[in-house]
């Protein structure tokens, strides 16, 4: 397996608040990596750098072996995409006319749209299963049709890397499972994720490793059934498994199965 | 499973129904195009005709295109006084509009309009400067005023961009509140002008009506100008109108697919502040026109800029042309300032559409 995303000592500070610390982890190609950790310790600071819409500090974010910070924005895009946690359009967009806009990177100010184009976004909206809404404007969406929509908005790029910002997240259960059947879907495609997971039940079937950052931003990376146990949730989550038996994998498959 | 599949074949015959539509979206841009030129064939050979001296449609049609020669009288007043104050109307409409299309897209806000953040006192004040304190220089018969106007439009509008941008976002309260702020400063600066000009001469009624909004009759050499000017600024629309579009899903995400936004919105202010300075040393401040017209184009052929560029021109250049039409004949032989009557049409809408968004904006 050859590496797609490597963090190399990578820190960030706004002024003396410093964000990430020493931050080193790399992620495989054909990868479905989930990221998890407690609130505010960077996750989505962590995905807008392996984006690059941020910059690093000290350290390097490198992109199939290439350092992000040498390539050009628009080279960057069509190696990786970033699906926004909040996404808000000020004007009645259709859902085709903003997937359309996935083909920026490889549109310059003059060119025109190619046959190629127009089948990248085909295959975006029919990817996300919202080839039925293209026409619908966005604003009238329901929060899982947004969520596909955003979806085929980053697979109109065609990244080799997709990172998700809380994609399950406002969700109710049955289109969370349906977003985590695209996921699945979308890795086997051979499209390498990245996604930012709040719900751990979600998980397991889905991920095939689990990339926690610890409050001490202290990473550690391995299959979910390795990584998720009630030692190390408690550790970096500070709860006592005991008491929220229904919040990790394991215990949760038991009682499902006593049931 | 067989009410399944049937609803898996309205769905594709609904996706197949949609996709045809795709075809006709780009009939009716062309149809919605054509019509709007149609009319503004219309508007100008009436608009032309109207006024003190009535002029015939086949009088006129005969003299433009000269198969006859007109009174010597008639054709003093079709060729130096209705032809050229015509075309100041359609370049300062299509500019105005289009400037306003631009502003929207920056800000993300339907409210943006040069009048309301600023752009056009900027201008306004600018233009005073230059034909004030720098009156000797001059080129093309323009005079400093056209450079100064650009200059004054560029300061205020990095001024209320500056202000009003919030981490990433421009909250229309903000925005709003930085550009009533910033034109209310500058007006009344243009208006210092005026009370330090102690001679009271030709130079303080041009100000004043610059102030109101007033389509005064041009020089052609005027007219070369800025129309050099706002053709600049709308062939360089054109590739910005694409990149509004990617701008409008945000500054994160443009920068995401590789839009290099710092240097896109800078290139938007220019262009805006060009094309709001040649309409402001034509007609003065008009206000709202940049409001109504790229408004109504909008609600007509949706939100895609690069389709909405072309339209918003030409409906820009029938709005103000019909509206200067009315403002010098309505109480002939007295004129309307034509900035007076955009103002009292385009006050009300303003605050019609300040009441509908009010509950997108308080979330």
């Amino acid at each position: 397996m050859r590496t797609l995303l490597q963090f190399s000592d990578v820190s960030l500070s706004y002024g003396r608040h410093s964000v990430l610390e020493d931050l080193s982890f790399s992620v495989e190609e054909g990868e479905c990596v989930a990221l998890v950790g407690p609130n505010g310790v960077g996750k989505t600071t962590l995905l807008r750098l392996a984006a690059g819409v941020l910059a690093c500090s000290y350290g390097s974010v490198s992109l199939a072996g290439r350092r992000l910070d040498t390539l050009k924005p628009a080279e960057a895009a069509r190696l990786v995409a970033l699906v926004p946690q909040r996404f808000n359009v000020p004007f009645d967009f259709t859902v085709e006319q903003i997937v359309e806009q996935g083909r920026t990177p490889y549109l310059g100010l003059f060119s025109s749209w190619k046959r190629q184009d127009r089948r990248a976004v085909e295959r975006a909206l029919d990817l996300a299963d919202v080839t039925s809404l293209r026409k619908r404007i966005f604003n009238e969406l329901s929060g899982g049709e947004r969520q596909r929509v955003k979806m085929a908005l980053g697979l109109a790029q065609e990244p080799r890397l997709l990172l998700l910002d809380e994609p399950t997240q406002s969700l109710d259960p049955g289109r969370q499972l349906e977003l985590l059947d695209l996921i699945r879907i979308l890795n086997n495609e051979g499209i390498t994720i990245l996604a930012a997971m709040h719900d751990l039940q979600l998980i397991q079937g889905t991920f095939s490793s689990v990339l926690l950052v610890g409050p001490e931003q202290d990473v550690c990376k391995g299959r979910p059934q390795d990584v998720l146990v009630p030692d190390i949730l408690e550790r970096v989550f500070d709860c006592p498994s005991r008491r929220y038996p229904q919040l990790f994998g394991e215990e949760r498959i038991l009682l499902e199965t006593s049931t | 499973m067989e009410m399944e599949i049937a609803e898996k074949r309205t769905l594709a015959s609904a996706a197949q129904a949609a996709h045809q539509s795709g075809i006709s979206d780009r009939a009716l841009f062309l149809s919605l195009l054509l019509v709007l030129l149609f009319v503004l064939a219309i508007v100008l050979v009436l608009s032309i005709g109207m006024g003190a001296t009535k002029i015939g449609v086949r009088e006129l049609l005969g003299s433009l295109l000269s198969w006859n020669h007109p009174r010597v009288g008639d054709s003093v007043i079709l060729f130096e006084l209705r032809l050229p104050r015509v075309f100041a109307s359609v370049l300062v409409g299509a500019a105005l509009s289009v400037a306003g299309l631009l502003f929207q897209g920056l800000f993300r806000n339907p409210m943006a309009d040069p009048y309301v953040i600023g752009s056009s006192g900027g201008a306004a004040l600018g233009a005073g400067i230059g034909l004030f304190l720098l009156p000797r220089f001059s080129f093309l018969g323009f005079g400093s005023a056209a450079a100064m106007a650009f200059a004054g439009s560029v300061g205020s509008m990095a001024l209320v961009y500056c202000l009003a941008r919030t981490g990433g976002r421009v909250p229309v309260v903000t925005l709003l509140l930085a550009g009533f702020a910033v034109s209310t400063m500058l007006s009344y600066s243009t208006y210092l002008l005026v009370v330090l000009d102690d001679n009271f001469g030709l130079r303080t009624r041009v100000l004043a009506s610059w102030l109101t909004g007033v389509i005064a009759v041009p020089k052609w050499t005027q007219l070369d100008v800025t129309a050099a000017m706002i053709a600049c600024g709308l062939i360089s629309s054109y590739p910005l109108a694409r990149r509004l579009n990617t701008l409008a899903l945000g500054d994160e995400y443009a920068c995401q697919v590789g839009v290099r936004v710092q240097r896109t919105h800078l290139a938007i202010i220019l262009t805006g502040s060009l094309i709001t300075a040649a309409a402001v040393s034509l007609g003065g401040v008009i206000s709202f026109v940049g409001l109504i017209v790229p408004h109504m184009a909008r609600l007509v052929m949706g939100p895609d800029h690069v389709r909405l560029l072309p339209v918003t021109a030409v409906a820009g250049a029938i709005f103000l042309v019909s509206a200067d039409t009315l403002a010098r004949t309505v109480l002939a032989p007295s004129e309307i300032p034509v900035g007076l009557l955009t103002a009292f049409i385009g006050g009300p809408f303003f605050l019609y559409l300040l009441s509908r968004t009010r509950r997108e904006y308080t979330l």
